[in-house]
C-alpha cells in the first residue's frame, strides 16, 4: 500500500496534520490521542462485534469487512474501502454512520459528535496505529474444480469384462458388474402381470383395464413386451404422463399467489410439453425452444407457433409483482429464471453465486453475472405498481398477418382521430400548469379535505398534477376548502376549476366566503367549464388583504361524481383583461363521435380475436450487467461480459453479439453435444421417474454438494446414447424399460435388505408409491368415468381469480388447473409438485391426512360409489365372480384367498336389500381405494 | 423398528382372519403419522408454542401503542419525511408530507404506566403483561411483499414459512393433531405461501382452518367428518380396510416403509375422534364465551378464532396463527384514507385478544405460550395524499409478544418522535424471527435446512436475538 500525503485546505481545530496517512511507528501525538480516544472505542463498540478478524472466527462477519486492522478498514469489505483517507465524501464509512446508505450500526444511529469525529479523523487521513492485515480470499480453481465428474467430458465406456451372457441389455451389464462386486443378490424377474401393470403406470399414468391385462397374459411370444412398449410410448396417454414430469421441473402454474392473479394462456405452454413428449421432439431442440424459442428461425408457422409458446416457461415464476422497487424485481425475476435453468437442464446451483462465490462449487459470482446478464436483456414484466407478465399475439400466417396489420393501422388512425375530436370537445385537453395560471391559484393539492377523496388524471383537462373526485359515494361526509391569503385589498374574480364528464353531479354547491358574507353557488360538472374548458366563474367578491378567503366544495346532496381541481382568485384589472381570441376548432358531433367509436370496437374485436400466449421480449437496450455485491440491487461492481458457466465449457467459450441478449447462445451452449451436464441430467431423470431414484440421487444437483452417481458408467453410457439416438428421449425410456434391470421384481430378500437397504445397487425394482396424479387417475379409470380428452383451456370460465377454486371433473389430472392458491386438495396432500420451485424429484409422504382424504373426502367416496354402480351393471356375476373382477381392476390381480374371505364375508354379513348391497359394494371398493396394492406399485 | 413392526403384522395378521373383531383403536401405540418427531432444542424454551395474532393490513402505531405527543403539536404542518415509498419509487428523500395527529386518546395503564390508545382500552387493561416492541422495521412497501417477508423472511424468493420452520426445528407436541395451524389465514398477499412448507418435507405444511372473510364458525380441518356412511358403517367399512392392508402387508413382508400405510389410518381414525372436540367450542361455558366476546355480533368471529387458539395451545399444537383479515388487496387494517376505520377493527380484536390474555394466564398457559400481536408493517405519522388516512409504513412500528419468556410491563425500543423510523435498539424483522426462535429454545443460525446445494435459514444470513427483552 503507497500513502499519499495530503494538503487540506482546512484546518480543523486548529490541528492541521501534515502527515496526514503516516506509517504507524510515526503518528504524531495528537492523531494518536484522536484515534485512541475517540475512535478506536467506537470501533471496537459497536463495530467489531461483526466486523473483526474475531468475527470472522465466529462466522458473524458481516459484509466481508474488517475494521480490526488498519490495512482492514482501507480495504473495506464487499462494498468497497469503508474509508478513503482524507476524503470523508468518498467515505462509505461515514455514509453509513449517517444513515445515508447503509445503516451501521444496525441497531441505532451514532451521535452526531461521534459521527463529527470520524469525520474529522478520515479528514486527517485516518491515522491509524493499528497493525495486522486482511487475509486474501481463496479464489476458485476453476482447472481442479472440471475434475469433478459431473464437468468431464461425456464418453460413451466400454462394457465391463465381467459381463454375464444372460444380460440383456448394456444397462443390465453396468449394473450387473456393480452388484456381483458388491456380491448383492438379485430379485427375481418380476411376473408377467406385475410388469404390465408397472408398464401402464409408468408410461402412462393410468393403471390397464382387466382386459388390457389379460390380453398381454395371453401373448406368451417373446416379443409380447417390446410390441406393449411400443404401442404404450406411440400413444398420447404418453406424452400427458411424461410432460407432466417435465413440468414439474419447470414449476408450472397457472396462477400467481399474489392476489390470485390466473394466467390465462399458461395452458398453451403445458400443451406445447404434451405434444412435445408424445412426438419425441428431440431434447435439444426442447431446450432452444424454451431458452429461445422466440429468436429461432422456423420453416413452418406451426413450428414458429410452437416454438414461441415455448417461451412462455420463462414467464411462470411466481413473482412478487407487487415489490415496489422494480430495479430489485427485476433481478429476482432473472434470478427465478437462471434458477430453472441451471437446476432444471444442468443441475447446477448457482443461485448460490448472486451474493458470493459458490461456497462448494467452483462458481465464481462473476458467472452468475455473466448469465444474469443474458436474462437482464429480456424483458420478463411490464413495471407498473402491480407489474404484469408479457402476453403477445400468437404468430399467425403471412396473409392473415397483413389482414391484421391492416385492421390495427385502421384501428389506430381512427383512435387518434377519436382522441382529437374529444380533445376539441374538452377544450383542449393537455393539463395546464399551475404556474400558468393567473392570480392566486389553490390547488385540489393544497386544499383541506375530509372524507377521502380519489386522486384521478383521467380527464387530461386539469389545472396543476390532476384533480380529485368524491368516488360519487359518501354523500354528506366530504368536502374540499380551498384558501388563500390575498395580497391586496380588492374584488376578485374567483374561478373554479373541474374536469366535466357524463358521470359527474350536475348541482354541486360551492360557496365563497368573502369579506361580506357568503354566497353559494352551484356548478353543474357535467357540461364544459365555460373559461378555457376548465374554469367556471362564482362571480366577483370584495376581499380584504391577509384575511383568509375561502371557497368550500361540499357533496351534500349531490348526485354522481363531484370534482375538485382548483380555485382561481383573479384581480379585477386582470379579470377585465379581455383574453388573446384564439380559433377555436368546432367540436365534433355527438353523432359522428359514436359512429367512429363504433367503428373502432368492431376493429378491436376483430384484432382481439387473435390468440395470444405468455412469452418475453428482447430489452431495447441490450448491455452487460454488473456484479451486485451481496445480492443487492443497490451496491454495483464490476461489469461482467454475458457468459456461461466457466467450468462446465468444454471448448472455447462462445460470443455473445452486442444486438441482442444472448439467450440463443445461452441455448446453443445447454443443448450443445460438448456441454457435460446437460444429457447427463436429462437421463439421469429419466431413469429416475421410472425407477422412482436416479442414479444420482439428487437430480437437481450435480454439483459437490449433491450426490454421487451409483453407476457413474452407466451414467456415461446413457448420456452418449442419448447423443447417439439424437436426443430422442423415447428411445432411451424404451432401452430402459426393456432391461431386465426394470423388470426385476420388487420383493425385497433378506440377504439384499441387510447389504443394500435402500437398493442403491438396484438388486430389487423398488416398490413405490402412486403419485396424486396416478392415484387421481386410477380412480376414474377404476369407474369407466376417465374422459380421454386431450389438451386446452381448463379454467372454469369467469373464473376471476384462483381463491377457493372448485375442482373437479373426468378428466386427467395433468389437466386440472395448477392454481397456487387453490391446488386440487389430492394434489396437496399427494406430495404434487411445489410448482412455485424446480423439483426434480417429489417428496413421498405417508400421512394422516392422506388417509383422513382416503377414508371421508366426498370426491373418493363418489369415485368409489360410482365404481360400484359400474361393477353393478354386469349382472351375471356372483358376488366371488364380480370381487375378482374388482380386484382385477383396482389392483391388476385377483384376490388372495384371505382378502376374498375377507371381502365376502363382509358383502354378504348384512342385511341383503337392494341399498345395503349397493352400499357394501361401495365400501369394497373404497376400502380397496385405500389399500397398499392400490397405492402402490410392486 | 423391526421387532415393532413385526408385532403390528401379528397382531393385524390375526385380526385380519377374524376383522369383525378388530378393535378399532387402541390396539396399537401411536405411531409414524403427522406429527414429527419431537427434536430436541438447542437450549432450554422460555416458550413451548406460540400464538400470533396477524394484523393483516398494517395498524398505525401511533393509533394504538406508540404514543407520539408531538404529532399533536405539529398537525396539520408541512415536513420533511423520508416516505418508504417515494424512496423506493423515486429515490426522493426529505418529501413534504402533512403530519397526521392521533384520532385516539391515548391514556396510561397498569403498574408499568404504558401508553394505550382509546382503539384497545381491554388490551390497554393488561398493559402490565405485555412486552411492547417499538422499533420494528421490516421489507418491502407493499402487503405482498412485506407479508411474504413476515412469515417467511424473504419479499420474493420461496421459502418455508415460520411456522413451518418451527414444527420441523421442534417437532409436534401431540400425536392427533397437525403441528402447525393457521386460522382464518387470508387468501390474498401470498396466501399459500404464508403458511406453505417451501423446500422443508410436506410435513411441515401449516394446516389451514377456514380462511379470512369466512365465518369462523364454519372454521373446520378437512375430511375429518364422512358424511355418506353412518358411524357403525364407517366403523366396518375402516375395519375392512385395515384388514385388507393387514393381508396385503404380509404380501410385502419385508417392506417396513409399508407399515406406515396402516399406521396413516390408525392416526387418522384418531383424530378423527379427537379432534372435532378441539374444535367444538360449544363445551366452553357461558363465561368462557363471554371473556372471548363470543355470540356478540362484532367479536363472534375474532372471539371464536382466539377461543380455538387456545384449545389447540391446551392439544399441543405447535404454533398457531390466527388472522384477522380478510381476501382484499387492501387489506383489513390498510386505511390509506378514512383512518376512522381503524375503529371497527380494533372493535372486533380488542376483547377477544384481552380474553385469550386473561384466559392464558387464569390456566397457567401464559408462562410457557408466547403470544404475538402484530402485522407485516406499521402505517406513516403523516396523512397519505393529504388526505383522510395514512400509508404503509416498514421503517418504523410497532408489534408487542406476551407470556413465553419474555419481560412483561415493559417497552423496548423506539421510533424517531413523529414514530416514523425505528430509531433506538431498532429490531428487523429477521431479528424478531430470531427471536421467538430463541425464545422456543431455537438457535436461528443452527436451525437449517439443506436445499439446492446449500444450508436455508428463516433468518437468511441476518437476525440479532434481542436478549434485553428476555
Amino acid at each position: 500500500m503507497s500513502f499519499r500525503l495530503f494538503l487540506l485546505p482546512l484546518v480543523l481545530g486548529g490541528q492541521l496534520s501534515a502527515t496526514a496517512a503516516a506509517p504507524p511507528d510515526t503518528l504524531s501525538p495528537a492523531d494518536t490521542e484522536l484515534f485512541e480516544k475517540k475512535i478506536r472505542p467506537v470501533l471496537v463498540e459497536p463495530c467489531y462485534s461483526c466486523h473483526s478478524e474475531q468475527a470472522a472466527q465466529n462466522k458473524q462477519l458481516r459484509g466481508g469487512l474488517r475494521l480490526d486492522s488498519r490495512a482492514g478498514i482501507r480495504k473495506g469489505g464487499d462494498s468497497g474501502p469503508a474509508i478513503v483517507a482524507g476524503k470523508p465524501a468518498a467515505s462509505l464509512l461515514l455514509q453509513a454512520l449517517r444513515y445515508e446508505t447503509l445503516e451501521m450500526p444496525p441497531r441505532a444511529p451514532l451521535s452526531a459528535a461521534v459521527i463529527a469525529n470520524f469525520q474529522l479523523w478520515i479528514t486527517r487521513g485516518a491515522p491509524d496505529p493499528r497493525a495486522g492485515a486482511t487475509a486474501a480470499k481463496p479464489r476458485i480453481d476453476l482447472e481442479k474444480g472440471r475434475l469433478h465428474w459431473a464437468y468431464r467430458p461425456i464418453e460413451k465406456p466400454r462394457l465391463p469384462g465381467t459381463a454375464r451372457a444372460s444380460a440383456v441389455s448394456p444397462i443390465d451389464t453396468f449394473v450387473n458388474a456393480r452388484r456381483e462386486a458388491a456380491k448383492l443378490p438379485r430379485a427375481p424377474v418380476a411376473t408377467r402381470r406385475v410388469l404390465v401393470r408397472r408398464l401402464y403406470f409408468d408410461l402412462f399414468g393410468i393403471p390397464p383395464t382387466p382386459s388390457q391385462i389379460e390380453r398381454f397374459l395371453r401373448d406368451e411370444s417373446p416379443a409380447a413386451t417390446e410390441r406393449l412398449v411400443s404401442q404404450l410410448l406411440a400413444s398420447p396417454r404418453f406424452g400427458e404422463r411424461w410432460g407432466r414430469h417435465w413440468l414439474d421441473v419447470v414449476r408450472f402454474a397457472e396462477s400467481i399467489t399474489l392476489r390470485g392473479f390466473l394466467f390465462p394462456e399458461a395452458w398453451r405452454y403445458r400443451d406445447y410439453v404434451i405434444d412435445a413428449w408424445n412426438n419425441d421432439l428431440p431434447f435439444d431442440r426442447f431446450i432452444r425452444e424454451q431458452v429461445a424459442g422466440d429468436l429461432l428461425p422456423a420453416t413452418s408457422l406451426e413450428e414458429q407457433q410452437r416454438a414461441a409458446i415455448a417461451t412462455t416457461v420463462l414467464t411462470l415464476g411466481n413473482n412478487n409483482l407487487e415489490d415496489q422497487d422494480k430495479a430489485k424485481l427485476r433481478m429476482d425475476v432473472v434470478d427465478e429464471q437462471l434458477e430453472i435453468i441451471s437446476r432444471g437442464f444442468l443441475a447446477q446451483t448457482i443461485g448460490c453465486a448472486r451474493c458470493h462465490d459458490h461456497k462448494f462449487d467452483p462458481i465464481p459470482t462473476r458467472d452468475y453475472y455473466a448469465l444474469a446478464g443474458i436474462l437482464r436483456n429480456t424483458r420478463t414484466l411490464k413495471h407498473a405498481n402491480v407489474s404484469k407478465w408479457i402476453e403477445l399475439p400468437l404468430p399467425v400466417s403471412a396473409d392473415r398477418a397483413a389482414e391484421l396489420r391492416q385492421w390495427e393501422t385502421e384501428a389506430a388512425t381512427l383512435k387518434k382521430r377519436i382522441a382529437q375530436l374529444k380533445t376539441v370537445a374538452q377544450g383542449g385537453a393537455t393539463p395546464l400548469p399551475l404556474k400558468q395560471v393567473a392570480g392566486i391559484v389553490v390547488d385540489d393539492q393544497q386544499a383541506q379535505k375530509t372524507g377521502s377523496w380519489m386522486q384521478s388524471q383521467f380527464t387530461k383537462s386539469y389545472v396543476g398534477t390532476g384533480y380529485q373526485h368524491d368516488r360519487g359515494e359518501g354523500k354528506g361526509e366530504k368536502n374540499a376548502t380551498f384558501q388563500a391569503l390575498l395580497p391586496a385589498d380588492d374584488t376578485y374574480e374567483v374561478r373554479f376549476a373541474y374536469t366535466p364528464g357524463q358521470n359527474r353531479s350536475p348541482a354541486v354547491p360551492v360557496t365563497v366566503f368573502y369579506a361580506d358574507g357568503k354566497k353559494t353557488v352551484t356548478v353543474n360538472q357535467k357540461q364544459r367549464p365555460p373559461i378555457g374548458g376548465r374554469f367556471i366563474s362564482l362571480g366577483r367578491y370584495r376581499f380584504v388583504r391577509n384575511e383568509k378567503a375561502k371557497v368550500v366544495v361540499d357533496n351534500r346532496g349531490t348526485t354522481g361524481v363531484v370534482i375538485i381541481d382548483a380555485v382561481q382568485f383573479l384581480p379585477r384589472a386582470l379579470a377585465d383583461k379581455k383574453p388573446a381570441a384564439a380559433a377555436k376548432p368546432q367540436p365534433a358531433s355527438p353523432e359522428l363521435l359514436s359512429q367512429l367509436e363504433k367503428q373502432l370496437q368492431a376493429l378491436t374485436a376483430k384484432t382481439a380475436a387473435r390468440p395470444k400466449y405468455m412469452s418475453v421480449q428482447e430489452e431495447e437496450q441490450i448491455e452487460d450487467t454488473q456484479i451486485h455485491i451481496r445480492g443487492n440491487v443497490h451496491t454495483l461492481g464490476d461489469v461482467v461480459p454475458r457468459g456461461f458457466l466457466q467450468v462446465a465449457m468444454i471448448g472455447p467459450q462462445p460470443t455473445v453479439p452486442q444486438d441482442h441478449s444472448g439467450r440463443r447462445e445461452l441455448a446453443d451452449w445447454i443443448a450443445g453435444r460438448r456441454n457435460p451436464l446437460t444429457a447427463r441430467v436429462l437421463v439421469n431423470r429419466l431413469w429416475q421417474w421410472l425407477f422412482g431414484f436416479g442414479l444420482v440421487r439428487t437430480p437437481d444437483n450435480f454439483g459437490r454438494t449433491g450426490g454421487t452417481p451409483s453407476h457413474p458408467q452407466l451414467l456415461n453410457y446413457l448420456a452418449a446414447r442419448s447423443l447417439e439416438r439424437n436426443w430422442s428421449i423415447k428411445s432411451v425410456l424404451r432401452e430402459m424399460v426393456l432391461s431386465q434391470t426394470y423388470q426385476l421384481s420388487s420383493q425385497p430378500l433378506d440377504s439384499g435388505t441387510q447389504l443394500d437397504p435402500e437398493n442403491i445397487l438396484l438388486w430389487r425394482m423398488h416398490h413405490r408409491r402412486l403419485d396424486a396424479e396416478s392415484l387421481l387417475d386410477a380412480m376414474l379409470t377404476v369407474n369407466g368415468s376417465l374422459r380421454g380428452e386431450v389438451g386446452g383451456p381448463t379454467i372454469r370460465t369467469g373464473t376471476a381469480n384462483d381463491y377457493g377454486y372448485q375442482h373437479g371433473g373426468e378428466r386427467r389430472a395433468v389437466y386440472w388447473p395448477v392454481l397456487r392458491n387453490s391446488l386440487p386438495q389430492i394434489f396437496e396432500l399427494f406430495d404434487f409438485a411445489n410448482p412455485s420451485m424446480v423439483t426434480g424429484k417429489r417428496d413421498v409422504s405417508n400421512t394422516a391426512p392422506q388417509a383422513l382424504f382416503l377414508m371421508n373426502n366426498p370426491w373418493v367416496l363418489q369415485q368409489a360409489e360410482r365404481a360400484a354402480d359400474h361393477f353393478l351393471r354386469e349382472k351375471q356375476l356372483n358376488d366371488a365372480e364380480r370381487l375378482r373382477y374388482v380386484f382385477l381392476a383396482t389392483v391388476g390381480r385377483p384376490p388372495e384367498p384371505a382378502e376374498a374371505q375377507a371381502m365376502l364375508e363382509f358383502l354378504t354379513n348384512s342385511v341383503q336389500d337392494k341399498m345395503t348391497h349397493q352400499l357394501r359394494w361401495t365400501q369394497v371398493i373404497h376400502a380397496l381405494f385405500g389399500s397398499i396394492d392400490f397405492r402402490y406399485l410392486p | 423398528m423391526l421387532p415393532f413392526a413385526a408385532n403390528r403384522r401379528q397382531a393385524l395378521g390375526a385380526a385380519a382372519c377374524g376383522f369383525g373383531q378388530l378393535a378399532l383403536h387402541g390396539l396399537l401405540p401411536a405411531s409414524a403419522g403427522a406429527s414429527a418427531p419431537i427434536q430436541t432444542p438447542h437450549f432450554a424454551p422460555r416458550a413451548k408454542r406460540v400464538i400470533f395474532l396477524f394484523m393483516q393490513g398494517g395498524p398505525s402505531q401511533v393509533d394504538t401503542f406508540d404514543y407520539k405527543p408531538l404529532l399533536e403539536k405539529r398537525h396539520g404542518t408541512n415536513l420533511a419525511f423520508d416516505d418508504a415509498r417515494t424512496i423506493a419509487k423515486t429515490g426522493k428523500r426529505g418529501s413534504s408530507q402533512l403530519v397526521k395527529k392521533s384520532l385516539w386518546k391515548f391514556r396510561q395503564y397498569g403498574e408499568s404506566g404504558r401508553w394505550v390508545s382509546d382503539l384497545f382500552p381491554e388490551i390497554g387493561s393488561h398493559a402490565d403483561q405485555l412486552c411492547m416492541l417499538h422499533s420494528l422495521h421490516t421489507e418491502g412497501i407493499a402487503h405482498g411483499p412485506a407479508t411474504l417477508f413476515l412469515h417467511c423472511g424473504a419479499t420474493n424468493l420461496v421459502r418455508p414459512s415460520m411456522g413451518s420452520w418451527v414444527h420441523y426445528g421442534l417437532g409436534s407436541e401431540n400425536d392427533n393433531l397437525p403441528g402447525f395451524v393457521s386460522i382464518c389465514p387470508s387468501p390474498g398477499n401470498g396466501g399459500a405461501r404464508n403458511y406453505d412448507n417451501a423446500f422443508l418435507p410436506p410435513m411441515y405444511r401449516g394446516t389451514t382452518l377456514g380462511s379470512a372473510g369466512r365465518p369462523a364458525a364454519d372454521a373446520r380441518i378437512k375430511n375429518l367428518v364422512n358424511k355418506r356412511y353412518q358411524p357403525g358403517q364407517q366403523q366396518q367399512q375402516y375395519a375392512l380396510l385395515q384388514a385388507l392392508n393387514a393381508a396385503q402387508l404380509a404380501r410385502h413382508s419385508a417392506d417396513a416403509t409399508l407399515d406406515s400405510v396402516i399406521g396413516s389410518f390408525e392416526l387418522a381414525w384418531r383424530m378423527q375422534r379427537d379432534a372435532p372436540s378441539v374444535l367444538d367450542l360449544e363445551r366452553e361455558t357461558e363465561a368462557t364465551l363471554r371473556l372471548y366476546g363470543i355470540n356478540q355480533k362484532e367479536t363472534n368471529d375474532f372471539g371464536r378464532e382466539c377461543l380455538l387458539a387456545r384449545r389447540m395451545c391446551e392439544a399441543g399444537v405447535r404454533y398457531i396463527q390466527v388472522t384477522y383479515g380478510d381476501s382484499g388487496a387492501n387489506p383489513a387494517w390498510d386505511q390509506h384514507s378514512n383512518l376512522p376505520k381503524h375503529a371497527d377493527h380494533a372493535r372486533r380484536v380488542d376483547r377477544p385478544i384481552a380474553g385469550l390474555l386473561t384466559d392464558l394466564k387464569q390456566r397457567g398457559l401464559l408462562e410457557d405460550t408466547l403470544v404475538w400481536w402484530g402485522a407485516e408493517f406499521g402505517r406513516t405519522p403523516y396523512a397519505q395524499d393529504r388526505g383522510t388516512g395514512r400509508d404503509h409504513n416498514p421503517n418504523g412500528f410497532t408489534v408487542w409478544l406476551a407470556g413465553g419468556g419474555v419481560k412483561p410491563g415493559i417497552a423496548f425500543g423506539a421510533t424517531d418522535e413523529f414514530g416514523h423510523m425505528a430509531v433506538q435498539e431498532k429490531i428487523h424483522m429477521h431479528d424478531l424471527h430470531a427471536t421467538i426462535l430463541h425464545l422456543m429454545g431455537i438457535d436461528h443460525q443452527r436451525l437449517t435446512y439443506r436445499y439446492s446445494g446449500r444450508d436455508f435459514r428463516l433468518t437468511d444470513v441476518h437476525g440479532r436475538v434481542v436478549q434485553e427483552i428476555f
